[in-house]
């Protein structure tokens, strides 16, 4: 049997999706509707999606196919930022759209949904293919996932995948357990831990800046680099989220996922080639060389932080304890700052610097690569700086890469001055770049986990995060200690004023 | 109009051109360039609607671009103007420029081209030439110009002889040019929506079956047809299936069937529609009839050596030949 399409042209042909099913539990949810439904139409808008594609909708509320159809519709019409519906592309689009009302506890559910698939494969030719992709709370997870078991859909014809949307798991036993509960129907190769951060254009920028180009690799270590940067910043607060977000915390929301994977993309040996399995190998490698902390190096190490109320452009902002359905004497950090360091021959000694908060200044995602300075300063420098070589990779909200380096100052005499060299990702090509959700839920669609999260990961995260964690649970911290609109508490400013070095103020 | 250009001033020009872009906006300008993108034309095509594409191309393929006009007259002059293509992308505060020159030269100056083009040409970036013209790619000078090119793309569609223009693509080919041409660009969607249909994997299961390609085609569809037919069995022949394919004229258009025993796969356009047909099963999508804009913009993102084309257009000169 042939199993290699002789008339492909990767070189000219877009990635398709073959013929499949994606089945989303929790389809009424707001992901659903913000993020999958909009990516989506914009695959099938880019004819990215094969003529069979469908989507099964499963959710509580009792709907038809055609209300269901309808409620999408307005979701794509008000959350597609930069597509505009096409009537006829969203007529073909909506012929695949299905719906099953349910409630995942229900063994009927699994049934029913089962027949939705026999009908939709012979009437689609999907040839059994199926996403499960998993919108809901985490706590429902592993239910689904024997759910579909138990129903036999765990396997068919085809190929079957799951994907699911972190937390995975609140601590390394947990994350092991939610583990265990779904390799019980699905193989780890057929898991798709989602991370939307590694879908972003500039995460993947990373990989191409660093082994696309032969100058960068041979100053990315030890030797050159002084100290990294990680800056994960959100201006808002918890913004109606704060019973969800008081169990979670910044380290565990931001940092045990989105910023470690990105510390990992940034710090990582150049795998042996592009293969998923090599570069997730090298990324799982560099997350395991990271120095998990004891009680004592973490009072040094990480500084938890809560924002208090504050004034902000003329406005009143609450501080975290008196957002809506938080307890007021919560002891949830909203900030996170952590020094971490890698053991490896690469990185021995230089420090990772990695934080991220809830009402911080500004929006903002960057990695800051410090390098050392000049052995010897032969001019007069302007700024006195003398940590002018900086490589920064903004990731949001303008992706692009900036490089910053001393140059002389106009006129006589031999006065320096810095100045940065930026490129500007969006605007150096006009093109629209895809949205995560798009690049992600490509490559679960055609098989390809590199951008995904393998269990080995989460664990090698969970390693170096739970001493933080417990620690933090052992001891009450003074919040709120920094006020909303600034960069955080003052311990974090000391805990790098004790390497010699600042924060960034991006 | 003069006889000659003089490249340092035209670079001067373009510099001064920057610092006043500079001057003007509080934002900045952000300079972008990914190639040189060189155009040969006609003097008789429409200037306006030719700057419309090249300004199409910019945000995805930012270049220094250089319009070189030709007139049909024997005497040597030449002249030049210099301008930049601003746009402001959404959102943002800072506009992106690219640089754009336009020279006008007799076929008499074509011969003082390449001393002009190859100081403009940005350093260390690939020139990209795009001739327009058929006359022009059989002028004497048009070997010592493509020479300076890192990719040459040309349209054998609008040859007078089109066995001739594929044997010369051919032959640069096949000496390392990089040479594209956009009447295979223009199969590109075909080519994609036929491999589609071999994604099933029933389908796929069935190819070994094909023992028949068969293209029909249209005036102004022959080198289509070469390609189509000589693509098809290329891929046939990786599978172990060697098949002669036959090829024939019809009114319009083009069409391809691959069939063997019960099985039988065709494509086909209706308007702005390809139509593929699976064993008596049809599905249409919409496919507008190709631009410049949106083949050159395919073309510029390959400047590399495309395996499957080299590979097909070989057997699609072959074609030709023995289809005289």
């Amino acid at each position: 049997m042939l199993n290699e399409n002789p008339f492909q042209d990767p070189l000219r042909f877009e990635r398709q999706v073959p013929e499949c099913v994606i089945v989303i539990f929790g389809a009424n949810g707001d992901l659903t509707k913000r993020k999958l439904l909009p990516a989506l139409y914009r695959l099938a808008f880019d004819r990215r999606l094969s003529a069979g594609f469908a989507i099964v909708g499963i959710s509580r509320t009792p709907l038809t196919d055609d209300a269901f159809r309808e409620k999408m519709r307005a979701s794509v019409e008000e959350f597609s930022e930069d597509t505009k519906l096409d009537p006829d592309v969203w007529a073909a689009f909506a012929r695949g759209l299905f719906y099953v009302a349910g409630d995942i506890g229900d063994k009927d559910l699994y049934a029913r949904l089962g027949a939705k698939l026999g009908q939709i494969e012979g009437e689609r030719h999907t040839g059994g293919n199926v996403l499960f992709y998993l919108s809901t709370q985490p706590s429902q997870y592993a239910q689904i996932a024997r759910g579909l078991g138990g129903a036999g859909l765990g396997k068919g014809n085809g190929w079957r995948r799951l994907v699911v949307e972190k937390p995975f798991g609140h601590d390394l036993a947990s994350a092991r357990k939610l583990s265990d509960e779904l390799h019980e129907v699905f193989d780890e190769g057929d898991v798709y831990r989602i991370d939307h951060y590694l879908g972003k254009e500039t995460v993947q920028n990373i990989l191409a800046f660093r082994f696309g180009n032969g100058i960068f690799e041979p100053l990315w270590n030890r030797r050159y680099v002084n100290h990294v940067q990680i800056t994960g910043a959100e201006s808002i607060g918890v913004e109606g989220r704060g019973a969800y977000y008081q169990e979670a915390g910044a380290l565990d929301d931001m940092i045990q996922n989105h910023l470690l994977q990105v510390m990992a993309t940034i710090a990582m040996e150049p795998s042996a080639s592009f293969q998923a399995v090599s570069v997730r190998d090298e990324r799982s490698k560099l997350l395991r060389s990271i120095r998990p902390m004891t009680r004592d190096e973490v009072k040094l190490n990480a500084v938890p932080g809560q924002y208090g109320p504050a004034r902000i452009g003329g406005n009143d902002v609450p501080g975290f304890r008196q957002e809506e359905g938080v307890d007021p004497k919560s002891q949830t950090d909203t900030y996170a700052a952590v020094t971490f360091f890698v053991d490896n021959w690469r990185w021995a000694g230089v420090p990772f610097y990695v934080r991220t908060g809830k009402r911080l200044p500004k929006r903002v995602t960057e990695i800051a690569i410090q390098f050392n300075s000049a052995p010897l300063h032969l001019f007069n420098q302007d700024s006195g700086d003398t940590g002018v070589n900086l490589l920064i990779l903004r990731i949001q909200p303008e992706e692009g890469i900036s490089l910053k380096f001393l140059s002389k100052r106009p006129g006589t005499g031999m006065t320096l001055r810095p100045v940065s060299m930026d490129f500007n990702y969006g605007s150096s090509f006009g093109e629209r770049s895809p949205s995560a959700y798009e690049t992600l839920l490509l490559d679960a669609l055609i098989g390809d986990p590199t951008l995904y999260t393998r269990q080995d990961m989460v664990e090698a995260s969970w390693r170096v995060v739970e001493p933080i964690q417990n620690t933090w649970n052992e001891t009450p911290s003074h919040f709120p200690n920094y006020a909303a609109g600034t960069w955080g508490p003052e311990a974090a400013d000391q805990m790098l004023a004790r390497r010699g070095h600042i924060w960034r103020k991006p | 109009m003069s006889a000659t250009v003089a490249p340092e001033a035209i670079l001067k020009e373009l510099a001064s051109l920057w610092t006043q872009e500079g001057k003007q906006g509080d934002a900045g300008v952000l300079r972008a360039c990914s190639m040189t993108l060189l155009v040969l034309a006609d003097f008789e095509e429409d200037p306006a609607g030719l700057a419309e594409t090249m300004a199409a191309l910019m945000p995805e393929h930012p270049a220094r671009s250089i319009l070189v006009r030709v007139r049909e007259d024997g005497a040597r002059a030449m002249s030049e103007r210099v301008y930049q293509q601003c746009w402001k992308p959404f959102g943002q505060r800072r506009q992106i420029c690219c640089e754009q020159i336009e020279l006008t030269a007799s076929d008499g100056a074509l011969g003082d081209l390449p001393s002009v083009i190859l100081p403009l040409a940005v350093p260390d970036l690939p020139v990209i030439l795009w001739c327009r013209s058929s006359r022009l790619q059989r002028h004497a000078e048009f070997g010592r110009i493509a020479e300076l090119a890192t990719k040459v793309v040309v349209d054998s569609a609008l040859a007078e002889n089109t066995s001739e223009a594929l044997q010369w693509i051919s032959e640069a080919s096949g000496r390392g040019a990089l040479v594209a041409d956009l009447a295979w660009t223009r199969l590109t969607r075909w080519r994609e929506t036929l491999a589609r249909v071999f994604e099933n994997r029933e389908t796929l299961a069935r190819l070994p079956e094909v023992d028949l390609i068969h293209v029909s085609y249209g005036p102004s569809f022959d080198t289509a047809a070469w390609y189509l037919a000589a693509w098809a069995c290329d891929a046939l022949e990786h599978v172990g299936q060697k098949v002669t394919p036959e090829i024939s004229r019809q009114e319009t258009s083009l069409r391809l069937e691959l069939s063997g025993g019960s099985f039988h796969v065709a494509l086909s356009r209706d308007e702005e529609r390809l139509i593929a047909e699976v064993n008596g099963e049809s599905n249409c999508t919409n496919l507008p009839h190709p631009t410049d804009y949106m083949l050159l913009r395919e073309e510029l993102g390959v400047v590399r050596r495309d395996e499957v084309f080299a590979r097909t257009l070989e057997s699609a000169a072959q074609l030709a030949l023995s289809s005289k």
